[in-house]
């Protein structure tokens, strides 16, 4: 009769090589969440330190308000901290962690927004410039010039069709690869580009002088 | 090298071109390319002015309380009972704006199920119906007659003399 000790070594040996060799792969947040999976709450804590200005500046831009922005990055981090003892190092960690911002922030818009978000979009971009500029050294023509220009590209930018926004913000803002993009938005990597594509076009309608 | 706005590469070779992650050989080449075609040096100098905009939106400063909220509504779900922890599985997946068109439909496909079960006739007293409707009177008269048929036949008594 097997020795379910002996039979249950191997398994654990497998599964801790098995992710040594995944955190080699996906690098320092995969060993960092890890360590999370394990119990110690640290890890979480150097993941916090590093994802949290990403993950907010990310939603502020699709959602256009610093405090919903904020809200919605304390659910996503919520929701990796919940889900730490089925973690499993398959993918990037920011992949992942995307992937859960861009669920949250699309449930938001389809959502929240008609029942939540009684904001304006002028009260928004207030909110927003007053946080943003605090103190560039421009002059009020400048200041005001800059502010017209910023409100273009709030405005072009909340235009576009939700997929293609989340997609933009996380080409531009982010750099994740096209195939992390794929990833968080649950398409192909074919379907990005072309999401991709018609995102920038009619940006480049809207925002371009040139074209 | 065929001009990429004709091409389906185009999307990929513009945006990464102007992103500065295309490869430098492609990127050469494009250059090359562009160098002769009109219609690609607007293009990029439209893309990479979206970019240079999009590139000037800065996002504001995070609330220092973030962590300290964050680490408080943790506390707060490790310290609740385990039985409602088990509330946020229960809470439906989408959002009730989508499901909520969908309710009346629902409704009534349950109302026809149900009433479809009730009027629904019974399947065996269907058999016999349709057993009993496919019997021909002709063939019952045939029938009847092949049974005289085989009746033996029956030699009257010889009355006595």
């Amino acid at each position: 009769m097997d020795d379910p000790l002996n039979s249950a070594q191997p398994s654990a040996n497998t599964r801790v090589k098995r992710d040594m060799e995944a955190v080699g792969a996906l690098g320092r947040d995969a060993e960092l969440m890890l360590r999370v999976r394990d119990g110690d709450d640290t890890g979480f804590t150097m993941l916090l330190e590093r994802h949290r200005a990403p993950v907010i500046h990310f939603l502020h831009r699709m959602v256009q308000n610093q405090a919903i922005a904020e809200e919605l990055a304390q659910e996503v981090f919520l929701r990796v901290y919940r889900s730490r003892a089925t973690y499993e190092p398959t993918a990037k960690f920011t992949t992942w962690l995307f992937r859960i911002a861009t669920h949250v922030a699309l449930n938001w818009l389809r959502d929240g927004r008609k029942e939540k978000g009684q904001e304006s979009l002028n009260q928004k971009l207030l909110d927003g410039l007053e946080r943003q500029v605090p103190d560039s050294g421009r002059n009020i023509e400048e200041e005001m010039l800059y502010e017209g220009k910023l409100c273009e590209v709030r405005q072009a930018i909340e235009s576009l069709p939700v997929k293609q926004r989340a997609a933009v913000l996380m080409h531009k803002y982010e750099e994740l690869e096209y195939s992390q993009i794929a990833q968080a938005l649950g398409c192909s990597g074919a379907a990005v580009k072309s999401l991709l594509f018609r995102a920038y076009e009619s940006l480049r309608a809207r925002l371009s002088h040139m074209a | 090298m065929i001009c990429p706005i004709l091409t389906k590469e185009s999307a990929e070779i513009l945006v990464d071109y102007c992103a500065g992650t295309l490869d430098p050989g492609r990127a050469a080449e494009f250059e090359k390319h562009s160098e002769e075609c009109a219609d690609c040096r607007r293009l990029i100098e439209a893309q990479r002015e979206v970019w240079e905009r999009l590139g000037g939106w800065k996002p504001g400063a995070v609330s220092p309380d973030f962590d300290s909220r964050l680490y408080a509504r943790i506390a707060q779900e490790e310290a609740a009972p385990r039985w409602s922890q088990w509330r946020r599985f229960l809470q439906p997946a989408a959002p009730y704006s989508i499901w909520k068109p969908v309710l009346p439909l629902a409704a009534a496909c349950a109302v026809l199920a149900i009433g479809f079960l009730i009027r629904m006739p019974n399947s065996r007293d269907g058999a016999k119906q349709v057993s009993a409707e496919n019997v021909d009177i002709e063939q019952v008269e045939k029938t009847l007659e092949d049974l005289d048929m085989l009746t033996p036949l029956t030699v009257p008594p010889a009355r006595p003399m």
